[in-house]
């Protein structure tokens, strides 16, 4: 079982507070959907659980297994089981995924790497993305469209592993076949490993596939409610402006009702 | 396969089937640099090995014919060379040049010569710079409608001092000519490199580019490779190894990886 608690936590860049006060525990086996406008400091809050140093934490904490990960780089936090499914996955030229993946697992498994199973894992996973093969011969992303980024994203934590996940937008860009492909195989790991998963989005229909536990509205740099898969309904009826009046807010904690999401 | 091996500036292996004619000029009293001359008379492949224990100096004349395809791949490795490159490149034909430099140190000047319609030109040029190492490459768009596409690659190591001074030149009277520039330095050092690009274009139906960029990798891409475990040093060395094997063909790679992975293991 493992958590991750962030608390009190206030990050700013140039001088602009762009998380204020941001409090979320995502525990092993729950799935959180973070819904919220545009601007309002979603990717910065993945990005910062990832340790992104452009990112300056001027309060607050961010625990992994009750142990504070601050000032733990962004691999270190990789190697303890946190993974970042980015929203624009950059394209590297040169790099193959292949070469890029392997040099992850070997770092991170040591001498327990085995070239064989890597190599069938990653046809089987390539496979089940509905991935062209070649594409893992290719440099990172490069020629791939929008899509192909985000199943290569999916591919990338499938291969890893990890015990935590943050996927920011991973359904932008996405068709409704692979928006399909990719939000069923999120599940797939789901059932398989049972991970803490956050799903940051802005549409419903990815929530179709991956069924959250916990949903919470983010708007200016916090979460000003939180609720059950109910709220997407809410949110998609009504939109966000519903959401702003203050007796809404619930600064700094958020309470749940029981949901019925993992029937 | 064609292939000509090198050493200090002499050819001592020359394998080539009857599309290339090669010729070797040894330096005497009138000229004072040996000279290697290959006519491309049908399409065809080359590879070239350069190997030098001592300071070398060549001249190298390569011209192409009207129609033909032309592929070159260059490998280069020992101690300091300076080299001349003149291209002559006819109607209708095209001329792939990779090449891979590991040296202690390089002055190369390539004056490129498109002289006929629809010549096209492309030209890709990696190495790990660990002295001076200045190149100057010069493309003459003779007649309208030729093609130039320019990439330097270099990585910036040690002693390092790297230049490139890109120059293209389209006349007045030469149209719809297409003219890129690519020019990267990753400098791991605190001294100084340069590239310098120009464009010397008078004609207006001409699409021209071009991008130069010296310092380090992004900030985003480290991270980016952080993201999966993989540390700065480790990330740093696979963007390198990357950089530098890009545009390569798989056959061509094994003998790079061997090179790179004495600085990037």
């Amino acid at each position: 079982m493992h958590s991750l608690k962030i608390i009190n936590l206030t990050v700013e860049v140039e001088k602009k507070k762009i998380l204020v006060d941001f409090n979320l525990e995502i525990k092993s086996g729950e799935i959180h959907a973070i819904m919220g406008p545009n601007g309002t400091g979603k990717s910065t809050l993945a990005k910062v659980i990832m340790g992104d140093p452009y990112y300056k934490v001027i309060k607050g904490d961010i625990l992994f297994d009750e142990e504070s990960i601050l000032t733990l780089s962004v691999d270190e936090r990789a190697r303890l089981g946190i993974f970042l499914g980015m929203q624009m996955p950059l394209e590297i030229e040169g790099v193959t995924n292949a070469d890029f993946l392997r040099t992850a697992l070997n770092i991170k498994k040591g001498s327990d790497f085995s070239l064989i199973p890597f190599i069938k894992k990653l046809d089987q996973t390539v496979e089940h993305l509905k991935m062209d093969k070649k594409m893992i011969h290719r440099g990172i992303n490069q020629g791939f469209s929008g899509g192909e980024r985000k199943k290569n994203e999916i591919l990338q934590m499938y291969m890893l592993e990890p015990s935590m996940i943050v996927l920011d937008e991973i359904d932008s860009g996405l068709d409704v076949d692979s928006l399909k492909v990719v939000g069923e195989n999120v599940m797939n790991y789901y059932k398989e490993n049972n991970p803490g998963l956050l799903v940051i989005t802005h549409y419903q229909r990815l929530l179709d596939y991956i069924k959250p536990d916990y949903v919470h509205i983010m708007m200016n740099g916090s979460i000003i409610k939180s609720g059950d898969v109910n709220l997407v309904k809410e949110i998609e009826e009504q939109g966000y402006e519903k959401f702003t009046t203050p007796k809404d807010i619930i600064s700094g904690t958020y309470t749940v009702k029981e949901t019925s999401q993992n029937e | 396969m064609n292939k000509i091996i090198v050493v200090n500036d002499i050819p001592e292996i020359v394998s080539l089937d009857d599309k290339i004619e090669f010729t070797f000029l040894e330096k005497n009293e009138l000229f004072s640099i040996n000279s290697l001359k290959i006519k491309v008379k049908k399409s065809t492949s080359l590879e070239i090995e350069y190997r030098s224990q001592e300071n070398t100096k060549l001249d190298i004349f390569i011209s192409v014919k009207e129609n033909v395809k032309f592929k070159l791949f260059e490998y280069r490795e020992g101690n300091h060379t300076k080299v001349q490159y003149k291209y002559y490149l006819e109607e209708n034909s095209k001329t792939d040049i990779d090449k891979f430099y590991h040296l202690s140190g390089a002055k190369e000047m390539v004056i490129v010569n498109l002289n006929g319609k629809k010549a096209e030109f492309n030209y890709n040029l990696k190495t790990i710079s660990v002295n001076e190492e200045k190149y100057d490459l010069i493309v003459y768009h003779n007649y309208s409608n030729t093609v130039s596409n320019i990439k330097n690659n270099g990585v910036n190591i040690l002693d390092g001092v790297l230049t490139f001074n890109v120059s293209g030149f389209v006349l007045n009277n030469k149209k719809d000519c297409i003219l890129n520039q690519n020019n990267r330095i990753i400098n791991l050092t605190d001294n100084k490199c340069q590239i310098n690009p120009n464009l010397f274009i008078d004609n207006n139906d001409v699409e021209a580019n071009h991008s130069a960029l010296i310092g380090r990798f992004s900030d985003e891409e480290i991270f980016y490779l952080q993201r999966l475990g993989i540390d700065e040093s480790n990330a740093t060395n696979l963007l390198i190894k990357g950089f530098l094997l890009s545009d390569f063909k798989k056959t061509k790679q094994s003998k790079l990886i061997k090179i790179i992975d004495q600085y990037w293991r």
